[in-house]
Protein backbone atom coordinates (compact mmCIF):
# COMPACT_ATOMS: atom_id res chain seq x y z
CA UNK A 1 0.00 0.00 0.00
CA UNK A 2 0.94 3.37 -0.77
CA UNK A 3 -0.15 6.51 0.51
CA UNK A 4 -0.08 10.25 -0.33
CA UNK A 5 -1.65 12.82 2.22
CA UNK A 6 -1.34 16.18 0.53
CA UNK A 7 2.07 16.18 -0.52
CA UNK A 8 2.83 19.58 -1.99
CA UNK A 9 6.70 20.55 -3.14
CA UNK A 10 7.29 24.05 -3.75
CA UNK A 11 10.16 25.29 -5.69
CA UNK A 12 9.93 28.91 -4.68
CA UNK A 13 6.83 30.13 -5.73
CA UNK A 14 5.94 26.95 -8.25
CA UNK A 15 4.12 24.46 -6.52
CA UNK A 16 5.75 21.28 -8.84
CA UNK A 17 3.15 19.01 -6.75
CA UNK A 18 0.09 21.28 -4.99
CA UNK A 19 -1.82 18.82 -2.36
CA UNK A 20 -1.73 15.57 -4.28
CA UNK A 21 -3.55 12.71 -2.05
CA UNK A 22 -3.81 8.92 -3.16
CA UNK A 23 -4.13 5.76 -2.41
CA UNK A 24 -2.82 2.86 -4.31
CA UNK A 25 -4.06 -0.31 -2.91
CA UNK A 26 -2.58 -4.23 -2.42
CA UNK A 27 -3.60 -6.43 -5.27
CA UNK A 28 -4.35 -3.65 -7.43
CA UNK A 29 -2.29 -1.97 -10.01
CA UNK A 30 -2.54 2.21 -10.07
CA UNK A 31 -1.81 4.10 -13.33
CA UNK A 32 -0.39 7.78 -12.51
CA UNK A 33 -1.11 9.89 -15.52
CA UNK A 34 -0.46 13.09 -16.61
CA UNK A 35 0.89 15.40 -18.83
CA UNK A 36 4.78 16.07 -19.16
CA UNK A 37 5.70 18.14 -16.32
CA UNK A 38 2.13 17.65 -14.38
CA UNK A 39 4.37 16.71 -11.43
CA UNK A 40 4.47 13.02 -11.78
CA UNK A 41 7.98 12.37 -11.07
CA UNK A 42 8.49 14.70 -8.49
CA UNK A 43 5.65 13.16 -6.35
CA UNK A 44 7.07 9.57 -7.06
CA UNK A 45 10.51 10.93 -5.77
CA UNK A 46 8.64 11.90 -2.70
CA UNK A 47 7.07 8.97 -2.38
CA UNK A 48 10.31 7.26 -2.50
CA UNK A 49 12.20 9.57 -0.01
CA UNK A 50 14.55 11.33 -2.75
CA UNK A 51 12.63 14.55 -2.77
CA UNK A 52 11.46 16.12 0.59
CA UNK A 53 7.78 17.55 0.59
CA UNK A 54 7.20 21.02 1.40
CA UNK A 55 4.14 19.83 3.51
CA UNK A 56 2.59 16.51 3.57
CA UNK A 57 3.18 13.07 3.94
CA UNK A 58 4.34 9.65 2.05
CA UNK A 59 3.80 6.69 3.10
CA UNK A 60 4.33 2.51 1.62
CA UNK A 61 2.89 0.01 4.07
CA UNK A 62 2.07 2.62 6.55
CA UNK A 63 6.24 4.13 6.93
CA UNK A 64 7.14 6.77 5.46
CA UNK A 65 9.83 5.25 3.04
CA UNK A 66 13.00 6.96 4.81
CA UNK A 67 11.92 5.90 8.17
CA UNK A 68 12.61 1.80 6.87
CA UNK A 69 16.19 -0.30 7.88
CA UNK A 70 15.86 -2.00 4.68
CA UNK A 71 13.61 -0.66 2.21
CA UNK A 72 14.04 -2.21 -0.85
CA UNK A 73 12.99 -5.46 0.70
CA UNK A 74 9.79 -3.94 0.71
CA UNK A 75 9.43 -1.57 -2.17
CA UNK A 76 11.32 -1.97 -5.83
CA UNK A 77 11.70 1.30 -6.84
CA UNK A 78 12.59 2.23 -11.15
CA UNK A 79 12.51 5.83 -11.38
CA UNK A 80 15.21 6.22 -14.18
CA UNK A 81 16.51 3.45 -16.59
CA UNK A 82 19.32 5.60 -17.00
CA UNK A 83 20.51 6.52 -14.27
CA UNK A 84 22.75 3.64 -13.89
CA UNK A 85 26.90 3.76 -13.78
CA UNK A 86 27.86 3.40 -17.63
CA UNK A 87 31.25 1.54 -16.28
CA UNK A 88 29.59 -1.19 -14.30
CA UNK A 89 28.06 -4.26 -16.21
CA UNK A 90 24.22 -5.13 -15.56
CA UNK A 91 25.10 -8.49 -13.11
CA UNK A 92 27.32 -6.37 -11.00
CA UNK A 93 24.88 -3.17 -10.37
CA UNK A 94 22.51 -6.19 -9.32
CA UNK A 95 24.78 -7.92 -7.63
CA UNK A 96 25.38 -5.08 -5.72
CA UNK A 97 22.55 -4.18 -4.90
CA UNK A 98 21.75 -8.09 -3.49
CA UNK A 99 24.76 -7.92 -1.64
CA UNK A 100 23.75 -4.36 0.37
CA UNK A 101 20.01 -5.60 1.18
CA UNK A 102 21.74 -9.04 1.88
CA UNK A 103 20.36 -11.43 -0.52
CA UNK A 104 21.96 -14.36 -1.52
CA UNK A 105 23.01 -14.38 -4.56
CA UNK A 106 21.08 -16.86 -6.88
CA UNK A 107 18.42 -14.00 -6.44
CA UNK A 108 20.84 -11.85 -9.33
CA UNK A 109 20.64 -14.95 -11.97
CA UNK A 110 16.71 -15.60 -10.96
CA UNK A 111 15.46 -11.49 -11.81
CA UNK A 112 17.54 -11.28 -14.61
CA UNK A 113 15.68 -14.68 -15.73
CA UNK A 114 12.74 -12.97 -14.85
CA UNK A 115 13.57 -9.75 -17.42
CA UNK A 116 14.69 -11.60 -19.82
CA UNK A 117 18.36 -10.61 -20.12
CA UNK A 118 20.49 -13.16 -21.35
CA UNK A 119 23.62 -14.51 -18.97
CA UNK A 120 26.51 -12.31 -21.97
CA UNK A 121 24.14 -9.29 -21.72
CA UNK A 122 24.42 -8.70 -18.11
CA UNK A 123 28.24 -8.88 -18.52
CA UNK A 124 28.10 -5.63 -20.73
CA UNK A 125 28.82 -3.02 -18.94
CA UNK A 126 25.47 -0.89 -19.06
CA UNK A 127 27.18 2.14 -21.42
CA UNK A 128 26.37 -0.32 -24.47
CA UNK A 129 22.60 -0.99 -23.28
CA UNK A 130 19.67 0.04 -25.18
CA UNK A 131 17.01 1.59 -23.77
CA UNK A 132 15.22 -1.36 -23.60
CA UNK A 133 17.98 -3.15 -21.97
CA UNK A 134 18.17 -0.94 -19.41
CA UNK A 135 14.07 -0.61 -18.34
CA UNK A 136 14.77 -4.70 -18.23
CA UNK A 137 17.33 -3.85 -15.97
CA UNK A 138 15.93 -1.40 -13.64
CA UNK A 139 12.77 -4.23 -13.57
CA UNK A 140 15.51 -6.40 -12.30
CA UNK A 141 16.62 -4.36 -9.94
CA UNK A 142 12.99 -3.51 -8.17
CA UNK A 143 11.86 -6.98 -8.33
CA UNK A 144 15.50 -7.96 -7.17
CA UNK A 145 14.26 -7.48 -3.24
CA UNK A 146 11.29 -9.63 -3.85
CA UNK A 147 8.92 -6.41 -2.52
CA UNK A 148 5.52 -6.45 -2.01
CA UNK A 149 4.92 -3.00 -3.14
CA UNK A 150 6.75 -1.41 -7.45
CA UNK A 151 7.01 2.10 -7.91
CA UNK A 152 7.67 2.73 -11.82
CA UNK A 153 7.90 5.40 -13.38
CA UNK A 154 7.40 5.10 -17.44
CA UNK A 155 8.82 1.25 -17.28
CA UNK A 156 7.25 0.60 -20.39
CA UNK A 157 9.19 3.63 -21.99
CA UNK A 158 11.74 1.94 -24.82
CA UNK A 159 10.40 -1.76 -24.51
CA UNK A 160 9.22 -3.27 -27.68
CA UNK A 161 5.23 -4.66 -28.18
CA UNK A 162 6.57 -8.27 -26.82
CA UNK A 163 8.06 -6.52 -24.09
CA UNK A 164 4.75 -3.89 -23.00
CA UNK A 165 2.92 -7.20 -23.28
CA UNK A 166 5.89 -9.34 -21.56
CA UNK A 167 5.66 -6.29 -18.52
CA UNK A 168 2.10 -6.34 -18.48
CA UNK A 169 1.60 -9.72 -17.46
CA UNK A 170 4.52 -9.30 -14.77
CA UNK A 171 2.33 -6.58 -13.65
CA UNK A 172 -1.07 -8.44 -13.46
CA UNK A 173 0.98 -11.43 -11.45
CA UNK A 174 2.68 -9.13 -9.09
CA UNK A 175 -0.79 -7.64 -8.27
CA UNK A 176 -2.28 -11.11 -8.35
CA UNK A 177 -0.12 -12.12 -5.77
CA UNK A 178 -1.42 -9.15 -3.14
CA UNK A 179 1.18 -6.64 -4.26
CA UNK A 180 0.73 -2.78 -5.02
CA UNK A 181 1.93 -1.65 -8.04
CA UNK A 182 2.15 2.46 -8.67
CA UNK A 183 2.59 2.51 -12.61
CA UNK A 184 3.50 5.77 -14.78
CA UNK A 185 3.26 5.94 -18.65
CA UNK A 186 1.80 7.56 -21.35
CA UNK A 187 0.92 4.55 -22.70
CA UNK A 188 -3.05 5.09 -22.79
CA UNK A 189 -4.29 1.70 -24.09
CA UNK A 190 -1.62 -0.49 -22.30
CA UNK A 191 -2.08 1.59 -18.83
CA UNK A 192 -6.39 1.13 -19.72
CA UNK A 193 -5.40 -2.73 -20.31
CA UNK A 194 -2.92 -3.26 -17.02
CA UNK A 195 -4.22 -0.64 -14.80
CA UNK A 196 -7.16 -1.67 -11.77
CA UNK A 197 -7.24 2.39 -10.40
CA UNK A 198 -5.99 5.32 -12.40
CA UNK A 199 -4.87 8.78 -10.70
CA UNK A 200 -4.55 11.70 -13.06
CA UNK A 201 -2.84 14.63 -12.25
CA UNK A 202 -2.22 18.17 -14.17
CA UNK A 203 -0.23 21.35 -13.13
CA UNK A 204 0.35 19.41 -9.71
CA UNK A 205 -2.92 18.95 -8.64
CA UNK A 206 -5.19 15.59 -9.01
CA UNK A 207 -7.50 16.25 -11.85
CA UNK A 208 -9.63 12.79 -11.47
CA UNK A 209 -9.18 9.44 -9.60
CA UNK A 210 -10.98 6.18 -8.65
CA UNK A 211 -11.24 2.87 -10.06
CA UNK A 212 -10.53 2.36 -14.10
CA UNK A 213 -13.97 1.19 -14.85
CA UNK A 214 -15.64 3.70 -12.77
CA UNK A 215 -14.28 6.45 -14.69
CA UNK A 216 -13.25 5.10 -18.07
CA UNK A 217 -17.88 4.33 -17.71
CA UNK A 218 -19.57 7.72 -18.39
CA UNK A 219 -23.20 6.59 -19.33
CA UNK A 220 -22.69 7.76 -23.15
CA UNK A 221 -24.40 7.37 -26.59
CA UNK A 222 -23.08 7.57 -29.71
CA UNK A 223 -25.01 8.92 -32.80
CA UNK A 224 -24.50 9.01 -36.63
CA UNK A 225 -27.31 10.92 -39.00
CA UNK A 226 -28.07 12.71 -41.99
CA UNK A 227 -28.84 15.79 -41.03
CA UNK A 228 -26.54 16.10 -37.66
CA UNK A 229 -26.94 19.93 -37.03
CA UNK A 230 -30.47 19.21 -36.91
CA UNK A 231 -30.40 16.78 -34.59
CA UNK A 232 -27.50 18.87 -32.68
CA UNK A 233 -30.09 21.68 -31.85
CA UNK A 234 -32.97 19.20 -30.73
CA UNK A 235 -30.53 17.87 -28.51
CA UNK A 236 -29.73 20.49 -27.12
CA UNK A 237 -33.07 22.46 -26.88
CA UNK A 238 -33.99 19.46 -25.29
CA UNK A 239 -31.69 19.94 -22.27
CA UNK A 240 -28.54 17.48 -23.52
CA UNK A 241 -25.17 18.15 -24.05
CA UNK A 242 -23.43 17.38 -27.47
CA UNK A 243 -20.01 16.68 -28.57
CA UNK A 244 -18.49 15.72 -31.79
CA UNK A 245 -16.15 12.51 -31.29
CA UNK A 246 -12.85 12.54 -33.12
CA UNK A 247 -14.40 9.42 -35.05
CA UNK A 248 -17.45 11.32 -36.82
CA UNK A 249 -19.90 10.22 -34.34
CA UNK A 250 -21.75 12.56 -31.91
CA UNK A 251 -21.44 11.76 -28.36
CA UNK A 252 -24.06 12.38 -26.03
CA UNK A 253 -25.36 11.66 -22.23
CA UNK A 254 -28.79 11.03 -23.31
CA UNK A 255 -29.95 7.19 -23.22
CA UNK A 256 -30.50 6.08 -26.94
CA UNK A 257 -34.04 5.54 -26.15
CA UNK A 258 -34.04 9.47 -25.22
CA UNK A 259 -31.65 10.21 -28.47
CA UNK A 260 -34.07 8.29 -30.63
CA UNK A 261 -37.39 9.82 -29.28
CA UNK A 262 -35.67 13.44 -30.32
CA UNK A 263 -34.43 12.38 -33.68
CA UNK A 264 -38.10 10.74 -34.23
CA UNK A 265 -39.88 14.41 -32.83
CA UNK A 266 -37.09 16.66 -35.54
CA UNK A 267 -37.54 14.38 -37.91
CA UNK A 268 -34.43 13.54 -38.77
CA UNK A 269 -33.20 9.60 -40.05
CA UNK A 270 -30.32 8.44 -37.86
CA UNK A 271 -28.10 6.08 -39.56
CA UNK A 272 -26.27 4.72 -36.18
CA UNK A 273 -27.31 4.74 -32.60
CA UNK A 274 -25.76 2.46 -29.76
CA UNK A 275 -24.50 3.23 -26.44
CA UNK A 276 -20.76 3.70 -25.69
CA UNK A 277 -19.74 1.05 -23.03
CA UNK A 278 -16.70 2.76 -22.41
CA UNK A 279 -15.44 6.67 -23.06
CA UNK A 280 -11.68 5.60 -23.53
CA UNK A 281 -8.64 6.83 -21.68
CA UNK A 282 -7.34 8.56 -24.45
CA UNK A 283 -10.36 10.77 -24.04
CA UNK A 284 -10.79 10.81 -20.36
CA UNK A 285 -6.78 11.68 -20.41
CA UNK A 286 -7.49 14.79 -22.71
CA UNK A 287 -10.80 15.59 -21.27
CA UNK A 288 -9.18 15.90 -17.72
CA UNK A 289 -5.82 17.24 -18.39
CA UNK A 290 -6.84 19.69 -21.56
CA UNK A 291 -6.10 22.63 -20.31
CA UNK A 292 -2.81 21.24 -18.65
CA UNK A 293 -1.27 20.24 -22.02
CA UNK A 294 1.29 22.12 -24.05
CA UNK A 295 0.31 21.57 -27.43
CA UNK A 296 -3.54 22.86 -26.80
CA UNK A 297 -5.29 20.05 -28.38
CA UNK A 298 -9.04 20.58 -27.83
CA UNK A 299 -10.50 17.54 -26.48
CA UNK B 1 16.98 -10.22 -26.07
CA UNK B 2 14.95 -12.70 -25.97
CA UNK B 3 12.27 -10.33 -25.88
CA UNK B 4 9.44 -13.01 -26.15
CA UNK B 5 8.47 -14.37 -22.92
CA UNK B 6 5.17 -13.86 -23.16
CA UNK B 7 4.25 -16.65 -20.85
CA UNK B 8 3.26 -15.26 -17.26
CA UNK B 9 6.79 -15.58 -14.98
CA UNK B 10 5.51 -15.39 -11.58
CA UNK B 11 7.71 -13.05 -9.16
CA UNK B 12 7.43 -15.20 -6.44
CA UNK B 13 5.75 -18.36 -5.97
CA UNK B 14 2.04 -17.50 -6.20
CA UNK B 15 0.07 -18.40 -3.20
CA UNK B 16 1.85 -19.13 0.38
CA UNK B 17 4.87 -16.04 1.03
CA UNK B 18 7.24 -18.21 2.69
CA UNK B 19 9.87 -15.05 2.05
CA UNK B 20 7.39 -12.46 4.40
CA UNK B 21 9.17 -13.52 7.34
CA UNK B 22 12.47 -12.87 6.40
CA UNK B 23 11.73 -10.01 4.84
CA UNK B 24 10.44 -8.59 8.45
CA UNK B 25 13.26 -9.79 9.91
CA UNK B 26 15.31 -7.87 7.33
CA UNK B 27 13.05 -5.19 7.54
CA UNK B 28 14.34 -4.94 11.52
CA UNK B 29 17.21 -5.53 11.54
CA UNK B 30 18.56 -3.30 8.56
CA UNK B 31 21.64 -2.87 7.07
CA UNK B 32 24.76 -3.15 8.63
CA UNK B 33 26.83 -0.90 9.28
CA UNK B 34 30.16 -3.36 7.78
CA UNK B 35 28.34 -4.82 5.44
CA UNK B 36 27.11 -1.05 3.50
CA UNK B 37 31.01 0.00 3.90
CA UNK B 38 31.99 -3.79 2.41
CA UNK B 39 29.52 -3.39 -0.90
CA UNK B 40 30.81 1.14 -0.96
CA UNK B 41 34.25 -0.36 -1.22
CA UNK B 42 33.60 -2.94 -4.41
CA UNK B 43 32.00 -0.24 -5.93
CA UNK B 44 35.45 1.41 -5.58
CA UNK B 45 36.69 -0.63 -8.05
CA UNK B 46 34.27 -2.61 -10.19
CA UNK B 47 33.97 0.24 -12.45
CA UNK B 48 36.06 1.09 -15.52
CA UNK B 49 37.43 4.24 -14.12
CA UNK B 50 37.65 2.73 -10.62
CA UNK B 51 39.97 -0.72 -11.90
CA UNK B 52 42.18 2.04 -14.48
CA UNK B 53 42.97 4.21 -11.44
CA UNK B 54 43.87 1.22 -9.33
CA UNK B 55 46.10 -0.20 -12.61
CA UNK B 56 47.86 3.15 -13.01
CA UNK B 57 48.86 3.50 -9.39
CA UNK B 58 50.54 -0.25 -9.66
CA UNK B 59 51.79 0.82 -12.93
CA UNK B 60 53.61 4.08 -11.66
CA UNK B 61 54.73 2.56 -8.54
CA UNK B 62 56.22 -0.47 -10.92
CA UNK B 63 57.94 2.28 -13.12
CA UNK B 64 59.92 4.22 -9.93
CA UNK B 65 60.82 0.47 -8.62
CA UNK B 66 62.23 -0.34 -11.72
CA UNK B 67 64.20 2.46 -11.80
CA UNK B 68 65.58 2.14 -8.15
CA UNK B 69 66.24 -1.04 -8.41
CA UNK B 70 68.18 -0.51 -11.70
CA UNK B 71 70.23 3.17 -10.87
CA UNK B 72 69.81 3.41 -7.12
CA UNK B 73 73.28 2.90 -5.31
CA UNK B 74 73.16 -0.59 -3.75
CA UNK B 75 73.10 0.70 -0.51
CA UNK B 76 69.82 2.52 -0.49
CA UNK B 77 67.96 -0.82 -1.22
CA UNK B 78 66.48 -1.90 1.55
CA UNK B 79 63.51 -2.77 2.79
CA UNK B 80 62.08 0.73 3.76
CA UNK B 81 63.46 2.62 0.98
CA UNK B 82 62.18 0.33 -1.57
CA UNK B 83 58.41 1.18 0.33
CA UNK B 84 58.90 4.95 0.48
CA UNK B 85 59.31 4.67 -3.42
CA UNK B 86 56.22 2.33 -3.92
CA UNK B 87 54.11 4.68 -1.81
CA UNK B 88 54.06 7.75 -4.00
CA UNK B 89 51.48 6.46 -6.72
CA UNK B 90 48.78 5.97 -4.20
CA UNK B 91 49.77 8.97 -2.11
CA UNK B 92 49.21 10.74 -5.61
CA UNK B 93 46.29 9.11 -7.18
CA UNK B 94 44.47 7.13 -4.41
CA UNK B 95 42.51 9.93 -3.37
CA UNK B 96 40.68 10.35 -6.54
CA UNK B 97 38.95 7.08 -6.26
CA UNK B 98 37.89 8.69 -2.91
CA UNK B 99 36.75 11.54 -4.68
CA UNK B 100 34.81 9.44 -7.82
CA UNK B 101 33.43 7.51 -5.39
CA UNK B 102 31.48 10.39 -3.87
CA UNK B 103 30.51 12.12 -7.20
CA UNK B 104 29.62 9.00 -9.32
CA UNK B 105 26.37 8.73 -7.44
CA UNK B 106 25.20 12.23 -8.94
CA UNK B 107 27.35 12.21 -11.51
CA UNK B 108 26.44 8.59 -12.70
CA UNK B 109 22.85 9.29 -10.73
CA UNK B 110 22.90 6.15 -9.14
CA UNK B 111 21.98 8.27 -6.27
CA UNK B 112 18.49 7.63 -7.38
CA UNK B 113 18.81 3.63 -6.44
CA UNK B 114 21.81 3.92 -3.82
CA UNK B 115 19.74 6.42 -1.58
CA UNK B 116 16.48 4.67 -1.96
CA UNK B 117 18.37 1.28 -0.73
CA UNK B 118 19.96 2.95 2.34
CA UNK B 119 17.79 6.18 3.34
CA UNK B 120 20.11 7.92 5.71
CA UNK B 121 22.57 9.41 3.19
CA UNK B 122 25.25 10.27 5.79
CA UNK B 123 25.74 6.75 6.97
CA UNK B 124 26.26 6.08 2.93
CA UNK B 125 28.91 8.50 3.28
CA UNK B 126 30.09 7.88 6.61
CA UNK B 127 30.22 3.80 4.12
CA UNK B 128 32.23 5.17 1.51
CA UNK B 129 34.90 7.17 3.90
CA UNK B 130 35.38 4.16 5.70
CA UNK B 131 35.67 1.92 2.37
CA UNK B 132 38.04 4.42 0.73
CA UNK B 133 40.37 4.47 4.14
CA UNK B 134 40.85 0.69 4.35
CA UNK B 135 41.60 0.72 0.10
CA UNK B 136 44.40 2.89 1.56
CA UNK B 137 45.28 0.39 4.07
CA UNK B 138 45.09 -2.74 2.09
CA UNK B 139 47.19 -0.69 -1.42
CA UNK B 140 50.19 0.17 1.87
CA UNK B 141 50.02 -3.54 2.86
CA UNK B 142 50.25 -4.60 -0.59
CA UNK B 143 53.03 -1.69 -1.11
CA UNK B 144 55.01 -3.35 1.83
CA UNK B 145 54.48 -6.59 0.30
CA UNK B 146 56.17 -5.85 -2.95
CA UNK B 147 59.19 -4.06 -1.23
CA UNK B 148 59.94 -6.76 0.95
CA UNK B 149 60.16 -9.28 -2.38
CA UNK B 150 61.75 -6.90 -4.34
CA UNK B 151 64.35 -5.76 -1.35
CA UNK B 152 65.38 -9.37 -1.90
CA UNK B 153 65.85 -9.00 -5.64
CA UNK B 154 68.03 -5.91 -4.51
CA UNK B 155 70.32 -8.02 -2.54
CA UNK B 156 70.22 -11.07 -4.60
CA UNK B 157 70.82 -9.11 -8.17
CA UNK B 158 72.84 -5.90 -7.37
CA UNK B 159 74.33 -6.55 -4.14
CA UNK B 160 71.37 -4.31 -2.22
CA UNK B 161 72.15 -3.33 1.22
CA UNK B 162 68.51 -5.64 1.93
CA UNK B 163 68.02 -3.96 5.51
CA UNK B 164 64.74 -5.53 7.02
CA UNK B 165 64.30 -2.66 9.63
CA UNK B 166 61.61 -0.21 9.28
CA UNK B 167 61.10 3.49 10.26
CA UNK B 168 57.72 2.97 12.05
CA UNK B 169 57.38 6.99 12.15
CA UNK B 170 57.59 7.21 8.93
CA UNK B 171 55.31 3.91 7.94
CA UNK B 172 53.17 4.90 10.40
CA UNK B 173 53.27 8.84 8.50
CA UNK B 174 52.70 7.60 5.25
CA UNK B 175 50.04 5.40 6.42
CA UNK B 176 47.93 8.28 8.18
CA UNK B 177 49.11 11.18 5.12
CA UNK B 178 47.45 8.79 2.74
CA UNK B 179 44.31 8.19 4.94
CA UNK B 180 44.02 12.58 5.37
CA UNK B 181 44.34 12.20 2.09
CA UNK B 182 41.90 10.05 0.43
CA UNK B 183 39.64 11.26 3.44
CA UNK B 184 40.24 14.88 1.56
CA UNK B 185 39.78 13.31 -1.84
CA UNK B 186 35.97 12.12 -0.80
CA UNK B 187 35.44 15.42 1.16
CA UNK B 188 36.06 17.38 -1.82
CA UNK B 189 34.07 14.98 -3.69
CA UNK B 190 31.32 15.40 -1.63
CA UNK B 191 30.97 19.21 -1.35
CA UNK B 192 31.39 19.45 -4.91
CA UNK B 193 29.44 17.01 -6.07
CA UNK B 194 31.31 16.87 -9.63
CA UNK B 195 34.23 14.68 -10.93
CA UNK B 196 36.32 17.26 -12.67
CA UNK B 197 35.39 19.99 -10.51
CA UNK B 198 37.08 17.81 -7.47
CA UNK B 199 39.57 16.79 -9.26
CA UNK B 200 40.20 19.89 -9.97
CA UNK B 201 39.77 21.87 -6.59
CA UNK B 202 41.79 19.05 -4.69
CA UNK B 203 44.82 19.05 -7.24
CA UNK B 204 44.94 22.92 -7.24
CA UNK B 205 43.35 24.56 -4.37
CA UNK B 206 46.12 23.41 -1.91
CA UNK B 207 49.17 24.27 -4.15
CA UNK B 208 47.45 27.46 -4.86
CA UNK B 209 47.27 28.30 -1.29
CA UNK B 210 51.21 27.34 -0.92
CA UNK B 211 51.79 29.41 -4.10
CA UNK B 212 50.09 32.59 -2.39
CA UNK B 213 51.35 32.19 0.49
CA UNK B 214 55.05 32.61 -1.23
CA UNK B 215 54.19 35.08 -2.60
CA UNK B 216 52.22 37.57 0.23
CA UNK B 217 54.66 37.88 2.96
CA UNK B 218 51.46 38.51 5.54
CA UNK B 219 50.05 35.31 4.45
CA UNK B 220 53.38 33.32 5.54
CA UNK B 221 52.38 33.32 8.95
CA UNK B 222 49.37 31.75 8.78
CA UNK B 223 50.29 29.67 5.84
CA UNK B 224 52.01 27.32 8.68
CA UNK B 225 49.25 26.14 10.33
CA UNK B 226 47.13 26.39 7.07
CA UNK B 227 49.13 25.05 4.22
CA UNK B 228 48.30 20.89 4.21
CA UNK B 229 51.76 20.95 1.80
CA UNK B 230 53.57 21.83 4.05
CA UNK B 231 52.20 20.31 7.58
CA UNK B 232 52.15 16.74 5.88
CA UNK B 233 55.95 17.00 4.94
CA UNK B 234 57.09 16.64 8.25
CA UNK B 235 54.49 13.84 9.04
CA UNK B 236 55.62 11.87 5.32
CA UNK B 237 59.27 12.09 6.68
CA UNK B 238 58.55 10.56 9.93
CA UNK B 239 59.90 13.46 11.90
CA UNK B 240 57.23 15.30 13.21
CA UNK B 241 58.21 17.40 16.16
CA UNK B 242 56.55 19.82 18.88
CA UNK B 243 53.84 21.84 17.42
CA UNK B 244 54.11 19.87 13.89
CA UNK B 245 50.68 17.57 15.12
CA UNK B 246 48.89 20.91 15.95
CA UNK B 247 50.04 22.59 13.27
CA UNK B 248 48.87 19.81 11.19
CA UNK B 249 45.77 19.10 13.26
CA UNK B 250 44.64 22.63 12.04
CA UNK B 251 45.67 22.25 8.04
CA UNK B 252 43.42 18.89 8.53
CA UNK B 253 40.77 21.23 9.81
CA UNK B 254 40.54 23.55 6.89
CA UNK B 255 41.23 21.36 4.33
CA UNK B 256 39.60 17.91 5.27
CA UNK B 257 36.81 18.70 8.06
CA UNK B 258 35.28 21.65 6.53
CA UNK B 259 35.10 20.27 3.17
CA UNK B 260 33.50 17.36 4.88
CA UNK B 261 30.96 18.52 6.98
CA UNK B 262 29.94 20.81 3.99
CA UNK B 263 29.79 17.82 1.91
CA UNK B 264 27.73 16.06 4.72
CA UNK B 265 25.42 18.57 4.73
CA UNK B 266 25.09 19.35 1.42
CA UNK B 267 24.47 15.76 0.24
CA UNK B 268 21.85 15.09 2.91
CA UNK B 269 19.50 17.54 1.96
CA UNK B 270 20.33 17.38 -1.67
CA UNK B 271 17.50 16.19 -4.03
CA UNK B 272 18.16 13.18 -6.04
CA UNK B 273 16.86 13.79 -9.92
Amino acid sequence: MITAQHLTKRYGDHAAVDDVSFTARPGRVTGFLGPNGAGKSTTMRMLCGLTAPTTGQATVVDRPLRSMANPGRTVGVLLDASAQHAGRTGREVLSLSAQLMGLPSSRVGAVLETVGLTDAESRKRTRSYSLGMRQRLGLAHALLGDPTVLVLDEPANGLDPAGIRWMRELLRGFAADGGTVLLSSHLLREMEAVCDDLVIIGGGRILAQGSASELLSGPSTRVRSVDDRALTAALTAAGHTVERTDEGTLATAASPEEVGRVALAAQVVLTELRAATSTGLEQLFFDTTAQHGREGIAA
Amino acid sequence: MSAATTTHVPTRPSGARPDDAARAADARRGIPFLRLARVELRKQLDTRAGAWLLGVIVLVNAALITLMLTTAEPGALTWMGLTETASFGQIMLLPLIGIMAATSEWSQRTAVTTFVLEPRRSRVNGAKLLAAVVLGLGVMVATLAAAALLNVVGLVARDGDGAWTLDLALVGGTVLALAILVTQGVAFGLALLSTPGAIVAYLALPTAWTVLSALVEGLRGPSEWLDINMTMLPLMAGEMGDGDWARLAASVGVWVALPLAIGLWRTARREVA
